[in-house]
């Protein structure tokens, strides 16, 4: 494995990488600013938004939060072995941080299909086109991120020493990404109304 | 690897105690639940992605996101 020696003091090299760290703040600031508009709506017609709130199962919403931390702990881990140069051990983590992934993915899934069953799709009120619009804008960059994580695994598996670490820091960045939007859309969308 | 263990830990058991104070009468929930998703945010970001390595700015940044989000949900609210 490539490991240029890095200094993240560095206002230049932040864990991850620069260019990581500017997409992680734009993507923060365009979450962010949705969900502020979606309380902002909400604090305009409280009824609505409690009543709507009650139809989502926020019990699916709590143990998506678990895959996607542990998930997390998971690819921190990967990283952390990486840097040892144990690259076995970090390409198990990182198979486990993809299945957590995939387990979140099966989970939104199911939450989906009771949605729509139950008639509740995007047009349904203004509550649930913010649910709709935000968390299926999230599983996609979940989605993408696994997508991330496997050509990372498969690099790492066919010739390590070739994988820069810095490569595999900007991945881990992303899938990290993930887990802070989803503990801002959680709270906001599954509890506070 | 000890120390991000014991950070896991720490998210489980703030992630139940969202779930406590949501399913509870307790006054002022949706600030504590605002406050707990802080607190996971600031871990996730300093350790799992090892902010705390990195420069002050990089930190700056972060909390500063984080103050402004609480702050506008919160005057809203």
């Amino acid at each position: 494995m490539e490991t240029v020696p890095v200094d993240s003091k560095n206002v230049f090299y932040p864990p991850g990488g620069i260019l990581m760290w500017i997409i992680i703040f734009l993507e923060l600031f365009t979450f962010g600013m949705a969900l502020v508009a979606m309380v902002y709506y909400g604090s305009l017609e409280r009824e609505l938004f409690h009543e709507s709130r009650l139809l989502l199962n926020a019990s699916f919403g709590a143990v998506n939060t678990v895959f996607l931390l542990t998930s997390g702990f998971f690819m921190a881990r990967s990283v952390m072995e990486l840097k040892q140069d144990h690259v076995d051990k970090s390409i198990r983590y990182l198979w486990i941080t993809m299945f957590l992934g995939l387990c979140f993915l099966i989970l939104k899934g199911i939450e989906y299909n009771s949605k729509i069953d139950a008639g509740l799709d995007m047009n349904y009120n203004l509550f649930f086109t913010f649910y709709w619009a935000l968390t299926f804008f999230h599983v996609v960059h979940v989605l993408v991120g696994i997508i991330i994580l496997a050509i990372t695994t498969y690099n790492l598996k066919k010739n390590a020493a070739k994988v820069e670490l810095i490569d595999v820091e900007a991945g881990a960045a992303f899938w990290h990404m993930c887990d802070l939007i989803w503990l801002l859309l959680f709270p906001i969308i599954y509890l506070i109304f | 690897m000890k120390q991000i263990t014991i950070i896991w830990g720490l998210l489980m058991v703030l992630t139940f105690s969202t779930a406590f104070v949501s399913e509870s009468d307790v006054n002022y929930a949706a600030i504590l639940i605002l406050g707990i998703a802080v607190l996971k945010f600031a871990l996730v970001s300093f350790e799992f992605m090892e902010l705390k390595k990195a420069h002050l700015l990089w930190k700056y940044l972060v909390l500063g996101f984080l103050a402004l989000f609480s702050a506008l949900v919160l005057f809203i609210l």
